[in-house]
């Protein structure tokens, strides 16, 4: 599995929102020349240009969330590549290094949001379903990893560290090899599971540490990482290069899959494109996964930082049963990777009975999808979740703890 | 170029309501073939007029009620095999008997109920006990017709010459459905097995092993799995489901003790349903992270 780069797309749309939170200011004006690694935005995360080339846009551009998003287009032309000055490497600056370097997890967040003693450091390195990019970056840099978790390690003070990795997968051996010589980073190999991206069911597998309602792993001293940002942890740290470019599975219908390095802004039409096209007529296209990515209105929404897969989904792909009534068969209760009751919450949210949706914790759910993937009435309960989670939050009903 | 968009997931699993339900009768299959070899004419004319006239009482009745009709759907199929199943064979000189329960079965226990989904009692269960309450000559309620297969036997566990109701012509044949709808999640795990174990733990615990027979038979499979673990009326919670199992096996027990055998296993399976929301009420779990 190597991971194939890509020809520079002749523009890219570099959003200033690129993680959650407030969105980054431009430093750019239309008109402007910007080189590869050159910062264009300011704000809680960095953001830098991924090619060289002019600004020929500043304005609302459209965005993987389903939202128009101030970005800055650019013209691309060939270039030098700018790094930034290395910077010292010590307790206490890892955390400006993340910001100055722009280094944003695919959940979108801060890798350190707060500055707490960090015992154990887990890294996922799962894929789910048509996403690999996990896979393929741990095949082709397992050094990169090993030192950029090293460095996280070291500044973070953390004794130990958790590559969690599925037992078929490939570079479960690779990572092996490259991690004999460290007593304190642990490859745990674990039978596929969903979602393995949820930070407290990680941390309660495989460090039994239960994380409450309200509190963050980082509150536990267990710090919740990816393969991805470890990666660009490394690139800053080693060669201070930016987060300017992704590594993107490529699935579904189109010619070529694969996993391919591509540069922050290009748009999905192009990487698609490079990818050898769709093989038959794209009906769908979902970035970050079948069963929790979010569906794209538009092939010209830009790859971000948070972007880790592209899947293509013809008619054939897609089930448009209309729903039954629910017939208690209880799978998705089975499935809940936190513990809730998907069909009651389903009920209660339909019949806008808020009340009884917080009694029943509905603002816990990670909208994972596997409760409406499992279901065999094919009720959509993601959406009447969130329209659940919507309700609560704007009746300001709390979730409270009720005797039973 | 415009493309589809929805809430996630954007993959379904390929299980529907369809084929849990036409699964299961299809897990029933062997069982039926079995009771047609052993009660050759009757059998074949039991199930067939039991399985047409649930089609037809539900198509009626929700003609009459301008719902919409969901037959394809496979549950009143469903309902009418079952039901015929646990019809004695000599039956089918009564043939209105079994008409009736699977119209009761399906106006009263399914469509006045709510139908599929919110059901409360299980409508072949329902069926039945109204028959056995109506007319307990022509439903076997004698003790003449318990069928007690000899363990010493394969021959007898395989095919039970005895058999009392279609159901029993073959415990091993039951087995065989009920292990595939365990194994396809199509009823409750749970229910199931912790009905089972713990009913046949507490036979053999409180020493009356002479009982054991009688609950090693096609009727007692078929309650404990297709009927007590019924994905509607069992509950919900992973708790409540354990919980459910372990208070049928002790209803059973209790009904054994009284000589109530198949009967009495039928009768448990029905007061637990009245339970069953109860139990998910009390055993709402706490998510992770919770206190």
């Amino acid at each position: 599995m190597k991971i194939a780069t890509i020809k520079t797309p002749d523009q890219v749309i570099i959003p200033l929102q690129q993680h959650a939170g407030a969105a980054c200011n431009p430093l750019v004006r239309v008109g402007d020349t910007v080189s590869i690694g050159q910062l264009i935005g300011d704000g809680e995360f960095r953001i830098h240009s991924s090619v060289s080339g002019e600004v020929t846009a500043l304005s609302e551009m459209p965005h993987p969330s389903g939202k128009d998003v101030l970005s800055v287009v650019i013209e691309t032309r060939n270039g030098e590549k700018k790094g930034i000055k290395p910077e010292e490497l010590h307790a206490g600056t890892i955390k400006s290094i993340i910001r100055e370097f722009g280094i944003v997890e695919p959940n979108g967040l801060s890798t350190i949001s707060k500055k707490v003693d960090i015992d154990t450091i887990i890294i996922n390195g799962t894929n789910t379903g048509d996403l690999s990019s996990n896979a393929a970056l741990m095949l082709d840099y397992p050094s990169e990893i090993v030192y950029g978790l090293k460095a996280l390690m070291e500044s973070v003070g953390a004794k130990k560290a958790i590559i969690v990795i599925e037992l078929n997968s490939e570079a479960l051996h690779v990572m092996r090899t490259e991690t004999i010589p460290d007593s304190n980073i642990k490859i745990v190999a674990t039978p596929t599971y969903y979602p393995a991206g949820t930070e407290n069911t990680l941390v309660k597998k495989f460090t039994r540490k239960k994380v409450p309602r309200g509190s963050t792993p980082e509150d536990r001293g267990v710090l919740v990482s990816s393969i991805a940002a470890i990666k660009a942890l490394h690139d800053a740290v080693h060669d201070s290069i930016p987060m300017i470019a992704k590594t993107v599975t490529v699935a579904g219908a189109v010619r070529s899959p694969g996993n391919v390095l591509v540069e922050i802004g290009t748009s999905v039409k192009h990487v698609i494109d490079e990818c050898g096209g769709c093989s038959g007529t794209p009906v769908k296209i979902v970035i970050n996964g079948a069963v929790s990515g979010a569906a794209q209105y538009s092939d010209e929404v830009p790859i971000i930082k948070t972007t880790s897969g592209i899947l293509v989904q013809t008619e054939s792909d897609i089930n448009r049963e209309p729903p039954a009534p629910c017939i208690n068969c209880a799978w998705c209760v089975d499935e809940c990777p936190i513990g809730l009751m998907p069909h009651l919450l389903y009920g209660y949210a339909d019949s806008a009975q808020f009340d009884k949706c917080a009694e029943l914790y509905i603002s816990d759910c990670v909208e994972c999808g596997m409760c409406a993937y499992v279901c065999p009435s094919k009720l959509p309960l993601v959406q009447i979740i969130r329209y659940g989670k919507h309700g609560v939050a704007e009746m300001g009903l709390e979730t409270v703890e009720v005797e039973v | 170029m415009t493309y589809t968009i929805s809430p996630l997931p954007h993959v379904k699993s390929r299980e529907s309501v369809k084929s849990v339900m036409w699964g299961t009768v299809a897990a029933l299959i062997p069982i039926t073939i079995a009771a047609i070899y052993l009660f050759e004419f009757p059998a074949i004319k039991i199930i067939l007029v039991t399985v047409i006239a649930a089609v037809v009482a539900e198509i009626i009745i929700y003609k009459a009620a301008s719902q919409p009709i969901t037959i394809d759907d496979g549950n009143a199929v469903l309902v009418g095999l079952i039901l015929a199943l646990l019809m004695p064979p000599s039956i089918s000189d009564h043939i209105w008997v079994p008409i009736i329960g699977a119209v009761f079965a399906i106006a009263v226990a399914k469509y006045i109920f709510g139908g599929t989904g919110t059901l409360v009692f299980h409508p072949a269960l329902v069926g039945f006990a109204f028959l056995l309450a109506a007319w307990p000559t022509y439903m076997g309620a004698q003790s003449t017709v318990i069928s007690t297969p000899n363990l010493g036997s394969f021959s007898d566990i395989l095919i039970e010459t005895g058999a009392g109701r279609l159901v029993e012509a073959s415990p091993v044949l039951v087995l065989l459905g009920g292990a595939i709808v365990l194994y396809k999640r199509y009823v409750d795990r749970r229910v199931a097995l912790s009905a089972t174990i713990l009913l046949i733990l507490l036979i053999l615990i409180t020493g009356k092993g002479w009982q054991l027979p009688y609950v090693l038979t096609g009727g007692f499979f078929l309650g404990l799995i297709f009927l007590a673990a019924d994905p509607i009326t069992s509950p919900v919670t992973k708790k409540g489901r354990l919980i459910y199992g372990i208070m049928l096996a002790v209803l059973i027990l209790i009904q054994l003790h009284f000589g109530a055998y198949f009967t009495g296993m039928c009768f448990a399976v029905l007061m637990m349903n009245v339970f069953s929301p109860l139990i998910d009420r009390s055993t709402i779990p706490k998510p992770i992270g919770g206190k």
